[in-house]
């Protein structure tokens, strides 16, 4: 038993770190915003050169090879700079899964795509509107029993928007051409929905450590009655309730990760948890950050909503709370075996 | 990161598992806060170290087997599953064991520890008083140097396991001219010397837990000075943060409520509404999630990092969860839950637990004391 991270994958996360902080600033997210045009290509390719886009392919595909955790300690970074370009929700979650799709439909991918260079949306009943569809190879369509791929070309689709300007929605009017197959489906889909929850529950991490950073900085700077209003008890317990929740969603997240990669077969219970937890932590980071920051966190202005909406955004797709909390329920009540002091590893 | 047992490590679980199959009481044993139940579990402490187990991280020559603390995690998920009884040293053995071990001298170690592991010593905490609560740094009980020893003046107050304990360990201000957390020492107390007197305090379910003691020209040798005189308070973070971190709530304890509530559940669902669930998930991934938090903290231990404040996290987390836990069960039982004779009645244990989880948040230094501390040292926040 060793839950600790090895010094290459706190490397990464570094890495990552340093690089959002000069390229995905605040600002450039609302230059993109400001343009209509969220999805920055300087910045797309810049991670396709660093390497990052492939990361979870395997080696032989030109990837890293990357483990679940590193990928997960990466995913968090890009939830805390709040990037735009869906590397999490989308390239991440299709590198990940290609082994996993039905023959033909991988085969017809692999002849198309290069990872990173292009990238495929995805659509699922648990996130029915694909990000950025517009500039994609195509898409990959699960519905309630079958999986299909369908080239863009083939596709008529019209953009819709979203709550968060950073994440440019797209809705589908018909198909023309598809590819689809229900192999082994059942087996694809607890894979796209534990990875689409493991994703965004990263992500969320990310996303309420920030808000919490930004509120810390807002409650020294601002003062009332002659004093910081974070002396008062009243701001300090409200942004400690929010490390509380952070510090206990964080570890849910890297074993729902190692269980994925070690193909434990309590995976997607894993993953569940790690969602259900980082939901949780990320709603109160919302509520008690805009109220830590009064009327200036329902501004347009102070830049907490940039990541407040994401946030949002997160909670909602790939099973929100209460999806998570069946998924939990039902293996609860079915075998008891889950449950209890031996059973966490 | 490897997050699986080894197999040194499972087979370690196999031999906790049937040591206390074998050595566990079955027949449960009388409450701890009464003279015979306090008897009862002082010689369950002497069971443990005839076995060795007294505290499985201490090394040998103080009466522990030299393992580390994912090891501590394993023996205290085996003993929860084995539901063996309450550990009425737990003042010594979790909190001012690690602190003699960082700051005692070897005779103190070889003398306390060991006095501790075999339940000769059973220890009370000192920390508050009258004036001194949540403000701890208020302490007033004097200890005067007179030559080879300390001259005890004052009262202590909340003093757990006091009534029935033959040390106690704690805070007094031996600088008489000091303020504050300056001028204070860590003292180790005798119980039976004379003038000091011990007033049981009934506690909210009857029994006395926690006790009053008054010092009356007390005089306690001056080998019972843990550390440097002066350095009381640093050395008393050091146990409150053993206390909120680590030992004090070992994670078992609440996935073994988390357990005993889905079954609780399961067997009673048909008269209950279906609303609970939500409360049953809670309780299982919040104590799951205290479990992997504990094992990845222990891992960093193990590399070498040193917690600080971020134990205040860990007791704010396990003490609502805890009675979080409880009143869910409590909803559960409907009428029933006021059931108290625990012979009788399953329910009783629940109503008893439910008790004590009132307190969770209040020992240790109470929660809102703890949101103070995260946001003041971790998040940065102005005093």
């Amino acid at each position: 038993m060793n839950f600790i991270f090895t010094d290459e994958q706190l490397q990464f996360k570094e890495a990552i770190n340093s690089f959002l902080i000069d390229e995905c600033s605040p600002k450039s997210i609302r230059d993109g915003w400001q343009a209509k045009k969220s999805f920055n290509s300087d910045r797309w390719h810049s991670l396709l050169k660093l390497g990052v886009l492939n990361s979870n392919l395997p080696e032989e595909d030109g990837g890293l090879g990357m483990d679940q955790v590193t990928l997960a300690l990466m995913v968090e970074e890009m939830g805390y700079a709040g990037l735009p370009e869906p590397v999490a929700e989308q390239t991440f979650l299709v590198n990940d899964l290609l082994p996993f799709l039905p023959n033909k439909i991988r085969k017809e991918i692999e002849i198309n795509y290069k990872a990173g260079a292009q990238y495929i949306s995805v659509a699922h009943p648990l996130a029915p509107n694909p990000l950025f569809l517009n500039d994609s190879l195509g898409l990959l369509l699960f519905n309630e029993h079958e999986c299909k791929f369908i080239l863009k070309d083939n596709l008529d689709f019209e953009m819709i928007s979203s709550n968060d300007p950073s994440r440019e929605l797209y809705q589908i009017n018909s198909i023309n051409k598809s590819m689809s197959s229900s192999e082994n489906f059942d087996v694809l889909n607890v894979a796209i929905t534990s990875r689409g929850a493991l994703m965004t529950a990263a992500l969320l991490i990310g996303l309420a450590q920030k808000m919490i950073d930004l509120s810390s900085a807002y409650v020294v700077d601002r003062t009332q009655f002659g004093k910081p209003i974070g002396s008062f008890q009243a701001v300090k317990h409200m942004l400690a309730d929010i490390a509380v929740a952070i510090e206990f969603a964080k570890p849910a997240v890297y074993r729902a990760a190692y269980s994925l990669s070690e193909n434990n077969p309590k995976s997607a219970l894993h993953c569940a948890h790690a969602k259900y937890m980082c939901s949780q932590a990320a709603e109160l980071a919302c509520k008690n950050s805009i109220q830590a920051h009064g009327a200036m966190g329902y501004t347009w202005e102070m830049d907490l909503h940039i990541y407040m909406r994401k946030a949002w955004s997160m909670m909602a797709c790939w099973g929100n709370e209460d999806r998570q909390q069946d998924i939990i329920f039902k293996t609860l009540s079915s075998s008891n075996e889950e449950l209890g002091v031996m059973y966490t590893f | 990161m490897k997050i699986n047992f080894t197999k040194e490590e499972n087979s370690f679980r196999q031999e906790v598992r049937s040591w206390l199959e074998e050595n566990v009481p079955r027949k449960p044993l009388l409450s701890l806060d009464t003279q015979e139940g306090f008897e009862q579990h002082r010689e369950w402490e002497r069971t443990l170290n005839k076995g060795n187990w007294s505290m499985v991280t201490w090394p040998q020559e103080y009466g522990g087997r030299g393992l580390d603390l994912i090891q501590w995690l394993i023996f205290e998920e085996e003993y929860y599953r084995a539901e063996a009884p309450t550990r009425v040293n737990q003042n010594g053995v979790f909190l001012l064991g690690p602190t003699l071990m960082e700051f005692g001298t070897h005779e103190q170690k070889s003398k306390f520890l060991n006095a501790m592991a075999k339940g000769d010593h059973i220890w009370a905490q000192g920390w508050s008083e009258p004036g001194a609560g949540s403000d701890m740094a208020a302490i007033r009980t004097t200890a005067v140097l007179e030559g080879d020893h300390y001259k005890i003046n004052g009262q202590k107050t909340w003093s757990s396991r006091a009534t029935y304990a033959d040390w106690t360990f704690g805070l007094f201000r031996t600088d008489l001219k000091s303020e504050r957390h300056r001028g204070l020492s860590f003292i180790l107390v005798p119980l039976d010397l004379p003038g000091i007197t011990v007033r049981p305090i009934p506690q909210l379910d009857g029994e006395p837990g926690f006790a009053e003691i008054y010092f009356d020209d007390v005089e306690v040798l001056v080998d019972n000075l843990l550390g440097e005189d002066g350095e009381g308070w640093k050395i008393a973070m050091a146990t409150a943060g053993f206390e909120r971190g680590l030992m004090l709530r070992s994670p078992a304890r609440f996935q073994q409520t988390a357990a005993k509530l889905l079954e609780l559940y399961l067997e009673k669902q048909d008269h209950c509404s279906p609303m609970i669930q939500t409360k049953i998930v809670e309780a299982w991934a919040q104590s799951e999630s205290y479990a992997l938090s504990i094992y990845h903290t222990a891992s960093k231990m193990l590399a070498g990092y040193s917690i600080g404040s971020e134990s205040s996290l860990g007791k704010i987390f396990w003490s609502e969860l805890d009675h979080m836990m409880h009143q869910t069960a409590l909803k559960i039982l409907g009428a029933s839950a006021e059931l108290s004779n625990e012979s009788q009645d399953d329910a009783a244990k629940w109503i008893k637990g439910f008790m004590f989880s009132y307190a969770g948040p209040i020992y240790a230094g109470t929660n809102e004391i703890q949101k103070n501390i995260i946001a003041e040292r971790l998040l940065g926040l102005p005093r």
